[in-house]
């Protein structure tokens, strides 16, 4: 199926990428034959989303507002068969990540990308990063705009851009078209909401200073409404500001947050529109024909009608237990009837939170070319999305994605854990996370105790970084080191919903690592226990206060 | 029994340049995937020379670094702390096969 329904690469993007191809493979040859030392070549690898862990390189891969077509998913898989171990990871930020690549085989795995107009450019360093988008964007029911739209304009807008190539940190940029927030933008360093004022004009809530990591901040509103012409020179005068003022003496206090809420956001607003007022009449304005041009590149498919009510499926849900609850579960709203938005969990009882093997990833290929336009989503939770199945087909997707194992009725239930990598891959990390989400999601395998439980957001990072987003889990963990020992500490009642977003509190010292799935099972116990009539786990939470999960927790373990 | 938990006994690892597989400077100054084969420094002093030595023969390698490890009485090597039982072991948990499909 060909790629119809998002943004195509045109000549421009595809000779930028094949001269940095080349670019790259010459750097790799100097670096092998000495030429180059390591200091040297570190910031040009990383530059090209090659990074060291601990075992091995780590090629990090953009895929820019988590929008696949089955042509790149299967190049993803053939990439992952041919030059890494055969399975890669879904991170947090809607990237895939080899951890077996060999700095050899890296140029001939960047020029595989190529051919499928991907790249791991700006996946690392301190510049403006891959901009990641609602995955259910374009399809759901709740949605007012597309935001991919404007994420590609971003894209477009970031890719190398030069003035922002040596920023003082990272800058990590998320867009949503709906008002329930499934891109976490409050907690990125600029989120951008798209939303219908009074007056009936859609633009931007523009929040700057969001981030997690070290320092945890949830961002603030700087602009309530921006036109939506004006986004590129607003966010050119934000990032001006940034790299005006953002310090640079101390990587911990480099980040947009640390100068927001050092300066406050009052004076941020007033350097950022001063700015602004000398870059929103510049070429930086969008014209319309240019936000129509690439809006048209995102046009939905032509989707006919198919019936939302279905006999068969309806048969099914009374027949089978599991796929009603699959049903409830892993399928959400599509904006247009008979068709629903299908999660494909890759979070089965005990499996490494956000891995697939080739196979996999094939299959889903195959499985989004029968039944979804041939478009795959990545969620910032670890999850593939397949946003166009029609009500009627649901029975045999869920058939064909039980046979990959992705079919696993849990998304938003406990064991849909966010995990990153932790220290069986990570450089920087302190405590491993895979093998405590593989506990969790173990000991709660049971689906109709999942269900039971309802929606908790559980969420694992294996150091203060965060990429495991423990800050804003309903359950937060957060792996640390205590004399060479793992601990976990425990945080409870983060959330990213807009109107709730907040970061979740220590409840006390860090629990032991054969400690963690008791402390876990204690919270949940005290949630069932004291839960009032229709409340989630979050909301127990902030009803009742910590006293009795800690009571619980320190009790039991 | 493991001797020398003091964090004396070192031995100097970095990652091979080619595909970043975890190495060791054995007593010969190549680099060796085997921890095993790594020459071991039994003090401070030495564990500076043999650092010295590392960074001479570093062309093909990453970073050389010392490791802390214990001896048992066999001469068994093992590193003392949790991020390098884990370089030198690999994963803790399985990794997905290529053609893995995990219920088919």
């Amino acid at each position: 199926m060909p790629d119809t329904h998002f943004y195509r690469y045109d000549d421009f993007d595809r000779t930028l990428l094949a001269e940095r191809v080349e670019q790259f493979r010459d750097q790799v040859r100097r670096r092998l034959s000495g030429e180059l030392t390591e200091e040297q070549f570190k910031p040009l690898r990383l530059t090209n989303g090659l990074y060291l862990q601990l075992h091995a390189y780590m090629l990090r891969i953009a895929i820019p507002y988590g929008t696949l077509s089955t042509r790149q998913l299967r190049k993803l898989a053939e990439i992952a068969r041919k030059y890494d171990r055969g399975y890669g990871h879904f991170t947090t930020r809607q990237n895939l990540q080899l951890n077996w690549i060999k700095l050899e085989d890296a140029p001939d795995a960047v020029a595989a990308l190529a051919e499928v107009d991907m790249h791991a450019i700006q996946t690392s360093g301190n510049v403006i990063r891959n901009t990641t988008a609602d995955h259910f964007a374009g399809a759901a029911a709740d949605e007012i705009e597309d935001p991919r739209i404007w994420c590609e304009i971003i894209r477009q807008w970031s890719t190398l851009h030069p003035e922002f190539s040596f920023l003082p940190r990272k800058f990590k940029i998320a867009v949503t078209g709906s008002p329930n927030d499934r891109a976490a933008v409050r907690v990125h360093d600029v989120g951008l909401r798209l939303w219908r004022n009074p007056e009936g004009q859609v633009g931007f809530e523009v929040i700057v200073g969001g981030g997690l990591g070290r320092t945890p901040i949830i961002g603030k509103t700087l602009r309530a409404f921006l036109p939506k012409d004006e986004l590129l020179a607003y966010l050119e005068s934000v990032l001006r500001v940034y790299n005006r003022y953002g310090r640079r003496d101390n990587i911990y206090k480099a980040r947009i947050k640390i100068l927001v809420h050092e300066i406050g956001v009052e004076k941020m607003r007033e350097e950022v529109e001063a700015e602004f007022a000398s870059t929103k009449d510049s070429a930086l304005r969008l014209d319309p024909r240019t936000i129509e041009a690439i809006a048209g590149q995102f046009a939905a498919p032509p989707l006919p009608h198919r019936p939302a009510t279905v006999g068969a499926v309806e048969a099914l849900k009374i027949e089978d237990r599991v796929f009603a609850l699959w049903l409830k579960s892993n399928t959400a709203p599509h904006r247009m009837a008979g068709y629903r938005i299908v999660t494909a969990s890759l979070k089965p009882a005990g499996a490494p939170p956000g891995d697939a093997s080739s196979a996999q990833m094939e299959g889903v290929a195959d499985i989004a070319d029968a039944y979804s336009w041939g478009e795959v989503r990545v969620s910032h939770e670890q999850n593939l999305v397949l946003p166009h199945v029609a009500v009627e087909d649901l029975p045999a997707v869920y058939a064909a994605l039980g046979r990959l194992g992705f079919a696993e009725a849990n998304v938003g239930k406990i064991t849909d854990i966010i995990a990153c990598p932790g220290l069986d891959y990570c450089a920087l990390a302190n405590a491993r996370s895979i093998p405590v989400a593989q506990r969790i999601s173990n000991h709660f395998a049971n689906l109709a105790r999942q269900h039971d439980i309802g929606d908790l957001k559980v969420k694992i990072s294996g150091c203060i970084n965060a990429c495991g987003h423990h800050h804003v889990g309903h359950i937060g963990i957060l792996g640390v080191d205590k004399n060479g020992v793992e601990l976990y500490q425990i945080s409870l009642g983060g959330d990213v919903d807009f109107g709730h977003t907040a970061l979740g509190e220590i409840i006390g010292p860090a629990v032991g690592a054969d400690e963690i799935v008791e402390a876990v099972d204690a919270l949940v116990a005290t949630y069932l226990e004291r839960r009032g009539e229709g409340e989630r786990f979050v909301d127990t939470y902030r009803r009742i206060g910590a006293e009795p999960f800690k009571e619980r927790v320190y009790a039991a373990v | 029994m493991a001797k020398n938990l003091s964090g004396d006994l070192t031995v100097a690892s970095a990652n091979r340049l080619s595909d970043g597989v975890v190495v060791f400077l054995d007593d010969s100054g190549h680099w060796t995937p085997k921890l095993e084969r790594a020459a071991l420094a039994r003090d401070k002093r030495a564990g500076e020379i043999l650092l010295e030595r590392a960074k001479a023969e570093a062309f093909s390698v990453v970073d050389p670094f010392l490791v802390s490890v214990s001896e048992d009485d066999d001469g068994t090597l093992e590193p003392l702390s949790l991020r390098e039982k884990i370089r030198v072991g690999g994963l803790t948990f399985d990794a997905i096969a290529a053609e893995a499909v995990r219920y088919a």
